[in-house]
């Protein structure tokens, strides 16, 4: 009786240690596609830590950027946002539409470093 | 693999759409040149609407004769042709690269739609291929260059396939999708694939004899 009762108490704590990283930024596996409605390929793997340390990435704002009239920022980054927040789907004018958005931060960067994945699959990996 | 798949994927797309429209146009210019050194006589029959009439006829699911004898082979040689021309032009993959470079898109096809269409052409090329090995009449007429053709048309969409489905190894086999798309696009004007070109004016000439000299059916 005594240790169902503790198993019960314990039960939860560790649902609760589980979830931690996985709603983490660190452990993060793979990049969030909630804001696709058809969502047609597997999300895209990344680990967010893993990827900076090996790309040397310090500065955040290389990937979480700030636009002002077509001007990256170069003071101004935009970690606390959703990328769909600026990004929808179909995109307008200067701002690109969310995938599009998406390949020419990770792909396009990829190109010009010579490193990292250009390759669909690589990136979508079933 | 960065520098080989860029290549493949940029200089040698570009090699290949050259060589695919010029020698389309070579190959239609030499045409419509022979036609008017040898045969100028054709001009005196030919007609839009009998040449239409044909075209027409011949494009549409056992509307001819011969469609209705073979009723397997015209589901198969229909679906075939359907699913070869659409799903390499609205495939999401592909449209998303044309989309990146030109910043150019359209219309895709749902990627559960092109995966059966795909296997349409795979399962197609496979009759084709039984049918040359079993058929004796058309095995009378076959050569080793149809098993090279038909092998240049399946290549695209069996590795498109497996790289649809990342099986085996994906990197290598990505290459040689697009090394085999490019294949079959350089074969189209310079091989027996220029049917592409030459059918719509095979019927257009045969429906103008038929329709406006003969005056027969020609289906």
């Amino acid at each position: 009786m005594m240790k169902k009762g503790i198993f019960l108490l314990i039960a939860p704590l560790l649902v609760g240690i589980l979830l931690i990283p996985a709603f983490s930024q660190e452990d993060m596996e793979v990049v969030d596609n909630g804001s696709f409605l058809k969502k047609q390929r597997p999300p895209v793997v990344f680990r967010h830590d893993e990827h900076n340390e090996t790309a040397q990435l310090e500065d955040c704002i290389e990937c979480h950027h700030v636009y002002e009239d077509g001007e990256k920022l170069d003071d101004e980054s935009s970690e606390e946002q959703s990328c769909s927040e600026c990004h929808d789907e179909k995109g307008s004018g200067n701002i690109l539409g969310l995938k599009k958005a998406f390949h020419s931060n990770c792909k396009g960067c990829h190109l010009e470093q010579k490193k990292g994945p250009i390759m669909c699959g690589k990136c979508h990996v079933r | 693999m960065h520098t080989l798949y860029n290549f493949v994927s940029g200089p040698l797309v570009w090699l290949a759409f050259i060589i695919f429209i010029g020698g389309c146009l070579y190959r239609l210019t030499s045409l419509i040149i022979l036609v008017h050194k040898k045969e100028k006589f054709i001009y005196s029959y030919m007609s839009l609407k009998y040449g239409l009439r044909s075209i027409v006829r011949w494009s549409t699911p056992f509307a001819t004769e011969n469609m209705r004898r073979h009723p397997v082979l015209t589901i198969v040689a229909f679906g075939f042709h359907i699913c070869l021309i659409l799903t390499p032009i609205f495939l999401l993959a592909h449209v998303t690269l044309v989309d990146e470079s030109w910043n150019l898109s359209w219309w895709t096809l749902p990627e559960g739609v092109a995966e059966i269409m795909i296997l349409i052409v795979i399962a197609a090329c496979v009759f084709f291929l039984v049918r040359r090995l079993v058929n004796p009449e058309v095995q009378y007429v076959t050569t080793a260059s149809d098993y090279i053709l038909l092998a240049i048309v399946a290549a695209p969409f069996i590795t498109g396939f497996l790289v649809y489905y990342q099986w085996f190894g994906y990197q290598t086999l990505l290459i040689l999708h697009i090394l085999s798309g490019e294949v079959m696009l350089v074969a189209i004007p310079f091989t027996r694939l220029s049917h592409m070109l030459f059918a719509p004016l095979t019927r257009a000439y045969m429906g103008s004899e038929f329709g406006g000299v003969r005056h027969a059916k020609d289906w």
